[in-house]
């Protein structure tokens, strides 16, 4: 390899870095977690081994023998020998004599009496915390205990005398077990789900209406400020461009106050005897007209901005001639201007599609899916399932497969394009010079 | 002086100060943060935190007398945009190891929480034979257990009671005798949700509330709506298994009272998501004949909005029965003090003797009193402060008889949210109420399994 290649090499590697690391990375990770049950209950981190309540119900329902399970299901502290000695080890000989005297052989139900009974010893540590451990040294079953190894718990289990066959032992661990497990229900979840099916049409519909409104403007504007006058243009153009550089937080806020039923379109049409009402969510259709547009304003100046640059690289000279020639404006606008706009109207579909499949900032403080869910779509969808949600239970697991489901969307749509546009011709030569 | 020499100066005072508190061993001070994070928390709530501290200095007093030094900086937050972005925070943190030591929250996280292992069990670190924690009411004990186990502190007692406009009931034909009989009428089944839609009517026909402010109902997500379940009949967990139940008909009926509200313009179609401050303004200002809030709103009504007569103006009452099969009820939502697992056990253990001296009867009245909230323990009614309270008084009286929780259930929030998403198509008209109550049925049977009875 030549050295001057080693230093192109040298040039990439933040770049290959970058895409690594903010790319490839989560999307690996998505895909990995989108195979797990994942969920607030049940951490990321890994899980334990537990009986409690809950477990035993679900033991039952299982077909664990229910003889078993009740067996499990006591909370019972012995006054034996093997405490005493473990008391002894960790809280001197004085605390154990005392209880070898008061308590041997005694069996109580609970921790709480065994507790009240040991804080009636004098020689007792005067910890609160290390008087519950010094109890826990007597615990002779497995419920409410938490182990983190299964071998730990199988121990734990094997100790209470219960004894168990193969199926038993594979029931009680799947059972007992806190953590998320390897699974494919996610998917077979989203297909499913009727709620999926409607967040994936309100996708469909939205990349479509926004996308048109987005291109479609953005030429509108790029085209009719490129016959104006140069500083009448500017000032044009720079009031469409207001929309992207608000913040967006902002920017819907001013949306809020315009569609409010106390807002100003409310009360300018109440002046006409129209019933003030919220413009944003009295419907679905009210709700997506005012996504489009606030969605759509955004793009549109991103477009403007790119068509207007690229009708700026029209030689002049193409264009007096065609006036020479008798054109009027439509004929310049089909044969010189639009062909000219072809590659950045393409960047502009590929990039938006793109960007509006994964979006859902403007959605999610206009309206947040509403009204009843009829504008949310999947990514919002997806923030909710996975990240958003009241009660607080954030499934990971299903987010993820959900979030996988739009990446390979994304590429597919990207191929696309691709072909379609014939990219490989368009950055072969640029036209403008031939 | 040379920079050699004062570098050695410097050097040597370090080295000294250094070797003198390693001899001094264990005199040394204690120093520890003590980070606390409470959802759902307004200024009417600061209790919630300021307790913390109030206790972390009683502790610190403890210490010193015992001859120890224990310096506790209490790292107080509570703003955060909302339910949902408070429990995303707790448990981003917690995944990523920097969990905050006490979380004041619903006690329905306390099932996915220790399920994960995020928290720890508060009666692993205090004694729970011992004040204050042996004169706090049982059944909110019950609340914040789980499996048996106590994971966590009850903070504030509630509940959710259903409101009218006295001058908009008076204007529609109820004498004041009347308005006063209302909430044993709920309360005996004689005042159901008919005449809820009867009433509201009437107020809007005499143009006494404008479209849509006949019933004003909360305009979010929350436990409230299990109310209205309960009205029509519903339960939400078998007792005897401990599996949720999905009662069709008492859903549909529920989802239908909606539905009507809205096509008798008592209701807002597009009511979910109005600003929680304009919702106050309204209610708290008499714009609205009948809405539902909770106990705590009486702060937030005769503070901020300035709602200067509370009972002269509003009458309160248990959320009324549905129809013949369900019963006027309320719900109470304790919000509670849980530990977070943490690395260090000994921060563990002032975390827990934190919220412990936090439930004192004199410091919980300061939270009870001043966000109108429900005392935890007994001996809060022979506080003054307290007892001499007229709305702690009665809202007790009248309401925690009846309360019930929600269920402690590691799927209830799955729950929860789907019955929510559910009103919300069949209340915007999306869907009718008995295609809604399909949806729910078969979403709530995907995703819930074995965990759920439909009847």
């Amino acid at each position: 390899m030549r050295r001057a290649h080693l230093l192109g090499l040298g040039f990439m590697t933040p770049a290959l870095i970058i895409v690594f690391l903010f790319f490839l990375a989560p999307v690996v990770l998505t895909a990995v977690f989108s195979f797990t049950s994942m969920s607030s209950g049940t951490g990321i981190s890994g899980g334990a081994y537990e009986i409690n309540e809950q477990t035993l119900r679900s033991l039952t329902d299982r077909g664990f023998p229910k003889a078993k399970s009740e067996k499990l299901g006591h909370d019972l502290y012995r006054i034996g020998e093997e405490g005493l000695g473990a008391v002894e080890a960790d809280f001197g000989k004085a605390f154990a004599d005392e209880i070898r005297a008061e308590l041997s052989g005694e069996l109580f139900e609970g921790r709480r009496d065994l507790e009240r009974e040991l804080k009636k010893l004098r020689s007792r540590p005067r910890s609160i915390r290390d008087l519950k451990k010094a109890a826990d040294l007597f615990k002779r079953s497995v419920l409410n205990t938490r182990f983190e190894s299964e071998t730990a718990f199988l121990d734990g289990v094997g100790e209470t005398g219960v004894e168990l066959t193969a199926d038993d032992q594979a029931v009680l661990v799947k059972t007992a077990y806190t953590g998320w497990s390897w699974t494919t229900a996610n998917y077979e979840l989203i297909t499913s789900m009727a709620s999926t099916w409607r967040a994936a049409k309100n996708t469909a519909f939205y990349v479509l209406l926004t996308l048109s409104f987005n291109v479609g403007f953005g030429l509108f504007l790029a085209i009719t400020t490129f016959y104006l006058p140069k500083g009448q243009a500017a000032i044009f153009r720079a009031i469409w461009i207001l929309p992207r550089i608000l913040p967006p937080v902002l920017y819907v806020m001013m949306w809020k106050w315009l569609t409010w039923d106390t807002g100003f379109l409310s009360i300018f049409l109440s002046n006409f005897g129209v019933e003030p009402r919220n413009w944003m969510l009295n419907s679905d259709i009210n709700a997506w007209v005012c996504i489009v547009l606030i969605n759509g304003f955004v793009g549109a100046s991103l477009g403007m901005i790119l068509f207007s640059s690229a009708l700026r690289a029209i030689p002049p000279s193409m264009l007096a001639a065609s006036e020479v020639d008798g054109a009027n404006r439509w004929q310049q606008i089909r044969h010189i201007l639009l062909p000219q706009l072809q590659w950045p109207i393409l960047f502009t579909t590929s990039y938006q599609t793109l960007s509006l499949l994964t979006s859902f900032d403007y959605i999610y403080l206009s309206t947040d899916g509403g009204p009843g869910r009829s504008t949310e779509v999947w990514a919002l969808y997806t923030f909710h399932t996975a990240l958003n949600n009241y009660g607080g239970v954030l499934q990971y697991g299903l987010g993820a497969a959900l979030a996988l489901v739009l990446v390979v969307i994304g590429i597919a749509a990207s191929l696309f394009y691709l072909r379609l546009f014939k990219f490989n011709e368009l950055v072969s030569q640029p036209r403008i010079e031939q | 002086m040379t920079k050699f020499t004062h570098f050695l100066r410097q050097t040597t005072a370090v080295a000294v100060l250094g070797l003198a508190s390693a001899l001094s061993g264990q005199a040394l001070a204690k120093d520890l943060t003590i980070t606390v994070w409470a959802g759902g928390t307004n200024d009417a709530d600061i209790y919630r935190l300021d307790a913390i501290e109030m206790a972390a200095d009683i502790l610190s007093r403890e210490w010193e007398i015992r001859g120890e030094d224990l310096n506790i900086t209490v790292d107080k937050k509570r703003d955060f945009a909302g339910w949902a972005e408070f429990k995303q925070a707790v448990t981003l943190a917690a995944e990523s190891g920097s969990a905050p030591n006490i979380v004041v929250t619903s006690h329905l996280d306390i099932a996915p929480w220790s399920q994960a292992g995020l928290i720890v069990p508060v009666e692993d670190y205090v004694d729970m034979d011992s004040w204050p924690l042996n004169n706090i009411y049982d059944n909110l004990m019950e609340i914040t257990s789980y499996n048996g186990i106590v994971y966590g502190l009850p903070q504030d007692a509630e509940s959710r009671p259903f409101f009218f406009w006295r001058d908009t009931m008076k204007a529609i034909g109820y004498s004041d005798e009347e308005i006063d009989a209302l909430p044993a009428k709920v309360e005996a089944g004689e005042y159901t949700f008919a005449n809820i839609l009867e009433d509201g009517k009437k107020a809007l026909e005499m143009e006494l509330v404008q479209p849509g402010y006949g019933f004003y109902p909360r305009p979010s997500n929350g436990p409230d709506y299990a109310q209205f379940y309960q009205s029509f009949g519903g339960q939400l967990q078998d007792s005897e298994t401990g599996k949720l139940v999905l009662d069709k008909q008492a859903m549909t009926d529920f989802y239908q009272f909606f539905a009507d509200a809205v096509e008798a313009g008592l209701t807002r179609k597009n009511h979910i998501g109005t600003e929680w401050d304009q919702w106050y303004a309204e209610v708290a200002s008499g714009k609205a004949a009948m809405w539902h809030g909770g106990t705590w709103h009486y702060a937030r009504y005769t503070g901020k909005e300035g709602l200067d007569d509370f009972f002269g103006n509003i009458q309160f009452s248990l959320i009324p029965a549905g129809n013949e099969n369900g019963r006027a009820n309320t719900i109470t939502h304790p919000l509670a003090y849980l530990l977070t697992a943490q690395e260090d056990e000994e921060a563990i253990e002032i975390a827990a003797q934190l919220i412990k001296i936090a439930s004192e009867p004199r410091i919980n009245t300061l939270h009870a009193i001043k966000s109108a909230h429900l005392g935890i323990s007994h001996e809060q009614s022979n506080i003054e402060l307290y007892a001499n309270d007229r709305w702690a008084a009665e809202a007790t009286e009248r309401l925690l008889p009846h309360a019930n929780a929600q269920p402690n259930h590691l799927n209830y929030g799955k729950f929860s949210e789907a019955m929510f998403k559910g009103l919300e198509t069949a209340w915007t008209g999306t869907k009718t109420p008995a295609e809604a109550v399909a949806e729910v049925e078969a979403e709530l049977t995907a995703v819930l399994g074995d965990d759920l009875i439909v009847r």
